[in-house]
């Protein structure tokens, strides 16, 4: 017996003791994802797909109404382009309230809710996303850049390693990583990139000087006009 | 509830059983399948085996393409690298590059001159990936086989290196010049790889060694118009040969009343990193139609140094500095450095790790000793006297993290506080300012920034240099000074 083999049933006997504790499917769904987080992060290679394997086997919602989902994700992106994210936000959710099941709904919802600045909420719908298609580098990356604003470098660091591991183009995945590890202003978010690099081994050069923030807190110098006064 | 979760569980562990019965998925194997075949078509090309090259080029081909990006935005980018890369810029090429693949990295041109940049910037394990992974999508790309073959050669891999120039040769559109690229590679390379590797693909009839992988046999590969002998012995190479490029391509004293208003409401300019390149050389070298501003920021920026401190592993602080010697000692203000467990300095595009050499806290200045040699450096100014109120003075630093932000004023005044002398200035400084120079019109520093008045409007103060010139951080073997009045050229 390999040692995969012993850390798989370890980790299944610890996923029995915790499981009951775990009422909903949601609750089940997120612990798997913190443990293929935890497990990345330590670079457990099987310790990962084990728990990507409980993910997969977990009972999908049905969809309630799907033609109107795809009509709202069409908006929603058609909005995110337009970068109104408050509209983006509403069609979103409206996608993924007709179609509970739609990755991609929950992936942009999440990817929405980071824009917005709201930590938490991101980081659930992008849980949720991953619950429904746990190989979604898309939706680990967000999920890795929700932990680095959160300044939790572990969690960014398995996040990205996440990333990697299920990205389609490998190589494009790896330069990304090397972009966010040599010019990320956010010690977390760089941090995080360079030893998810090293974890797979991967070239990194990392900085001596970290970068500056391009415009750190330049905002438009508007004003409003003074009321005229009536003659 | 343990019975809801019980037959789930023996499932998952089945599938578990299952799923380690066979090798791990693993997404990093993608490029291994295309190193392989790249390896191959090396070992071919030294092998002189045209048909074996062209067997795992096929091979290549049949291969998954990657999902293509829209050119439409990364065709620019590409453009804007090659402009930096035609300019020397390699960090800015870099950039360029990068987000042109991440963009498009379908685009083979794009993958090989981001190959190309890596290997410029001697980044050879980063340089070899990108250029597999461009011949993968381009097996007949030449540029980018001589790229992998500089690459295999500045890394002692005499046997690769001499696989991927024959590859070069074979697939290049015009054989001829990349003979020529060839000899030159034979002849000045610095690397001894490069010049072997080069001269074993030249060999017209020797047979080329093999790369590791796969045993080699008889190689003649180019024609004869192509295969003028190249010298035995290569002449010893110029240091610096050129890298192929690729075919493609002081003091009235102030009064008790005000000294009391300025110990209250001054504030030192050093920035907390949390909330967010440089200066005036010592003989500024005019440039035609330049203005003066023009010519101190030009010549000082390349002096003036960001100060970085980290805490506890992160980010703390931003700070300026001054370069003062050629062997890379940076004066700052002591406030920068105080709280740091470590520090980076970059001085123009130059990066040092830095460590405190001395410190004061009356005067506030410490030195940092970097490894930046060959460093131009300032003149320190010892000028302190009321004769100098109304000069024009320069200021470069980084306030906020805005890297070399040049603003311009006057000396304002001459303050003693607490023992110290200060200039008062007039020209804007905010935190992230304090250590960086106070540069007068004739590139001498005649200050380092150190702090403002919090009301009021450009009140802010420097060091005046005279106090760093007769403290214990002043070495005269090392560091230059002055005592011109620096009324202008």
């Amino acid at each position: 017996m390999n040692s995969g083999f012993w850390k798989a049933v370890v980790l299944v006997a610890a996923w029995c003791a915790v499981a009951p504790a775990l009422a909903q499917d949601s609750d089940r769904s997120r612990y798997y994802i913190q443990q293929m987080i935890d497990l990345a992060a330590t670079h457990d290679e099987t310790g990962v797909t084990a728990m990507q394997r409980m993910l997969e086997q977990e009972p999908k919602p049905p969809p309630r109404d799907p033609a109107a989902a795809r009509e709202a994700l069409q908006r929603g992106q058609a909005a995110l382009r337009a970068d109104d994210l408050n509209a983006a936000l509403t069609a979103f959710q409206q996608a993924s309230d007709n179609d509970p099941g739609n990755a991609d709904a929950v992936n942009h919802l999440g990817l929405i809710e980071r824009k917005l600045g709201r930590l938490p909420d991101a980081e659930r719908a992008l849980q949720r996303a991953l619950a429904l298609e746990p190989t979604r580098a898309s939706a680990w990356f967000q999920l890795a850049q929700v932990y680095g604003l959160s300044e939790d470098n572990r969690r960014a660091r398995g996040a990205l390693a996440n990333t990697y591991r299920f990205a389609q183009n490998p190589m494009r995945a790896e330069e990304i990583l090397r972009n966010i590890a040599e010019s990320e202003a956010s010690d977390t978010l760089r941090t995080a990139a360079l030893e998810a690099l090293r974890l797979y081994q991967l070239p990194v050069e990392a900085v001596i000087v970290p970068p500056m923030p391009a415009n750190p807190g330049i905002v438009p110098l508007k004003t409003t006009p003074a009321p005229r006064q009536k003659p | 509830m343990i019975h809801r979760f019980a037959p789930l569980a023996l499932l998952a562990l089945l599938a578990l059983l299952a799923l380690l019965a066979g090798p791990l998925p693993a997404s990093a194997g993608q490029y291994e399948t295309l190193d392989y075949h790249i390896q191959q078509m090396i070992a071919q090309a030294a092998a002189n085996d045209e048909a074996g090259v062209q067997t795992f080029r096929e091979q290549l081909d049949n291969l998954r393409r990657p999902e293509a990006g829209d050119p439409v935005q990364s065709r620019p980018l590409f453009q804007q690298g090659q402009e930096y890369l035609n300019h020397d810029q390699l960090k800015e090429a870099l950039s360029a590059f990068r987000q042109a693949f991440i963009t498009d990295p379908a685009d083979a041109e794009i993958a090989g001159q981001l190959g190309l940049t890596y290997l410029r910037l001697r980044r050879m394990k980063e340089a070899e990936r990108l250029l597999v992974y461009a011949l993968a999508l381009a097996p007949a790309r030449s540029a980018s086989w001589l790229h992998l073959g500089q690459v295999y050669g500045q890394s002692g891999d005499t046997a690769r290196a001499a696989g991927a120039f024959a590859n070069a040769y074979r697939f290049a559109p015009d054989r001829s010049r990349l003979a020529g690229q060839l000899r030159q590679l034979a002849t000045t390379d610095p690397a001894d790889a490069v010049r072997a590797g080069a001269q074993r693909a030249l060999q017209p009839t020797q047979p080329l060694p093999a790369p590791a992988a796969k045993p080699g046999a008889a190689a003649n590969l180019l024609p004869p118009a192509a295969s003028a002998p190249v010298p035995a012995q290569p002449a010893a190479p110029a240091p610096t040969a050129p890298t192929i490029t690729g075919p493609a391509p002081s003091t009235p004293p102030a009064s008790g009343v005000l000294l009391d208003s300025l110990r209250r409401g001054l504030s030192s300019l050093a920035k907390p990193a949390d909330t967010a390149p440089p200066a005036a050389g010592s003989r500024s070298i005019p440039t035609a139609g330049e203005q003066p501003g023009q010519q101190i920021y030009r010549s000082s920026l390349p002096r003036t140094c960001l100060i970085v401190t980290f805490r506890r592993g992160k980010t703390d602080s931003l700070g300026s500095g001054l370069l003062v010697s050629a062997d890379g000692l940076v004066v700052t203000n002591h406030h920068v450095i105080e709280n740091a467990d470590n520090l980076a300095v970059k001085c123009g595009e130059r990066e040092s790790v830095a460590r405190v050499s001395r410190r004061s806290k009356e005067p506030d200045l410490a030195l940092l000793t970097t490894t930046l040699n060959r460093a131009e450096s300032f003149v320190l100014n010892e000028a302190y006297s009321p004769d100098l109120i109304g000069l024009e003075v320069f200021v470069i630093g980084n306030p906020y993290g805005l890297e070399g932000t040049f603003s311009t004023g006057v000396i304002s005044g001459l303050r003693e506080i607490d023992g110290v002398r200060y200039f008062q200035i007039s020209a804007p400084i905010s935190p992230g300012n304090s250590g960086g120079p106070v540069i007068l019109r004739d590139g001498s520093v005649i200050g380092i920034a150190t702090m403002g008045l919090k009301k009021g409007q450009n009140l802010n103060f420097a060091i005046a240099a005279a106090e760093l010139i007769h403290s214990g951080l002043f070495d005269p073997a090392r560091m230059k000074m002055s005592t011109a009045q620096g009324k202008g050229r």
